[in-house]
């Protein structure tokens, strides 16, 4: 007999992230046809455009008229992608990008640098969210690991082979090296979700892909074919920023040992092949709470604190620590007697 | 030859090329406007070294440009200028609106009011010039529709006898005398300055 579990909110925040990843996502694809919808205002083409056109400035008209009578301004509110955005008003960048930037640059431009400052605050508080929750290119690693994972079940082989973490260090590093060397922010050339948010806007308002796409595709197929979550966990330049950024996250996932019965399933599902068992989170966690969601006994859970806990050792409901303290509980239980 | 060896001297080739294309830009780097290719930047932008040492690439200026005038460049115009905005005045030119300016958050093009004499001190995406071979008003066949198309008229461009087009050195280089023009081909053109 099992007692029932209480609710608890950080059980459920897997789910959470899956629903702002797919949200951020789909804002990547709305931007562009919003803009698409923009420049037909604009121009009084309606009579002037194609059926099938007609048809998506009637759906674009549908969605948009609740909010706006004049799309062709009142639209221009939010632009750009989680590269750097513009949101009525509040411009945000990726810390990449700022870095890149004064890189190519070699000036401090501070409007710019500026607009980084919010997730620079926040990765500081919450390590690597960005990666976990908001990346685009994260969202569709994580379905390709997924379909591998699928693939796995029914025995075709898939890459997994393991690298240094290091070496997205090195790669942020000389992409950052290219960029003064060039005078042009070459790190933005190799950064998926920078890449994601650029060809989403160039396949439905420029006419189709651009070659980042092939960059991108190269690195879906190294994360199927060779290296499982690879790109992430061992070349993102970004990724690299934002685990030195949230090196001392405030917020972090522990292990309560008292609870904790040495199931592994954390170590499993991890998509950064942590080690949440043996208390190994560092500075790679993205906090995205899948192992929390998977626990079977609320082991795991958010707290603040500026480092990782030391190893703890077995879980207390585990066999290993029952096994070597089967003398404290029959002296318990003698004590008892 | 063996498979083994092949794979490795392929890596190597790559790697070399790699390292070449670094040193190439390295040493065109600044020397970029002398690109071959005949194309504008967006109306504001700093000059080409500038720019390129500015801009992020993240496609705002094209996605709120109304006009859907302005491109990015794949890899035909080098790497450092990858995913870069352009405009080919004669595909589509810019109606000088002005709101790439504002949503740039680098400053790669700077924000310009929208009025015609901050436009006229600020913007200098180019000089139109004209070939007095191919235009038909200096051909005798009376047109005039790049001045009826200049967002400056009087200013940039003024027509003399039988519509004859001259240009100002007020002119911005916004391109739609050239998009405009019905002879093919074009018998103005704007000649980019790109600082």
């Amino acid at each position: 007999m099992t007692p029932q579990r209480s609710f608890s909110i950080s059980r459920h925040l897997n789910k959470l992230r899956w629903l702002s990843l797919s949200l951020v996502f789909a804002m990547l694809i709305a931007l562009p046809c919003l803009h698409v919808y923009q420049t037909y205002v604009a121009a009084h083409a309606y009579d002037l455009i194609a059926p099938s056109e007609k048809q998506f400035y009637d759906v674009m008209e549908a969605l948009t008229s609740p909010l706006t009578n004049d799309p062709a301004t009142d639209l221009d509110a939010v632009k750009g992608n989680t590269w750097s955005g513009n949101f009525w008003g509040l411009k945000l960048s990726d810390p990449l990008a700022a870095v890149g930037q004064a890189a190519a640059g070699m000036t401090l431009y501070w409007p710019f640098l500026l607009t980084a400052l919010i997730p620079i605050v926040v990765t500081a508080f919450f390590g690597r969210i960005f990666c976990g929750w908001i990346c685009p290119a994260n969202f569709l690693y994580e379905l390709n690991s997924n379909l591998a994972a699928w693939l796995q079940l029914i025995g075709l082989k898939t890459g997994m082979r393991r690298f240094d973490r290091r070496i997205k260090y090195v790669v942020l590093a000389v992409g950052l090296g290219l960029s003064i060397l060039s005078g042009s922010i070459m790190v933005a050339a190799i950064y998926p979700p920078a890449i994601i948010g650029r060809e989403l806007y160039y396949a439905i308002a420029q006419g189709g892909f651009g070659v980042g796409m092939v960059f991108f595709a190269a690195t879906l197929l190294f994360d199927f074919f060779v290296s499982r979550r690879g790109f992430c966990r061992y070349l993102c330049p970004g990724g690299a920023l934002y685990s030195l950024l949230g090196r001392y996250r405030l917020v972090r996932i522990q292990r309560q040992v008292q609870t904790c019965n040495d199931c592994q399933k954390c170590n499993a599902v991890c998509e950064f092949e942590l080690d949440p068992w043996h208390d190994g989170f560092g500075q790679e966690c993205t906090n995205c709470a899948a192992c929390i969601a998977i626990c079977p006994t609320d082991a795991l859970t958010f707290n603040l604190r500026l480092v990782d806990l030391a190893p703890q050792g077995p879980g207390h409901l585990g066999r290993q620590y029952r096994r070597e303290h089967e003398h404290l509980d029959r002296d318990v239980d003698e004590a008892a007697a | 030859m063996r498979r083994r060896t092949f794979m490795g001297k392929m890596g190597t080739g790559t790697l070399g090329a790699l390292v070449a294309m670094a040193a190439g830009n390295v040493s065109t780097a600044g020397a970029a406007s002398s690109s071959p290719l005949r194309y504008l930047r967006p109306p504001g932008a700093l000059p080409e070294a500038e720019f390129l040492s500015r801009c992020i690439h993240c496609g705002q200026c094209g996605e709120i440009c109304p006009n859907r005038c302005i491109k990015y460049f794949g890899i035909e115009n080098g790497t450092e200028a990858i995913d870069t905005p352009y405009i080919i005045p004669r595909e589509k030119s810019c109606i000088l609106c002005m709101k790439c300016g504002d949503v740039c958050p680098t400053g790669a093009i700077k924000p310009i009011p929208r009025e015609a004499e901050a436009i006229l001190e600020d913007v200098h995406m180019g000089h139109a010039v004209v070939d007095e071979n191919l235009c038909l008003s200096f051909q005798g066949k009376t047109c005039g529709v790049c001045y009826r198309a200049c967002p400056l008229p009087d200013v940039a461009i003024y027509v003399a006898r039988l519509e004859q087009p001259h240009v100002t050195d007020k002119c911005v280089g916004c391109g739609l005398c050239e998009r405009s023009c019905i002879q093919m081909p074009q018998a103005i053109r704007i000649i980019p300055d790109r600082g």
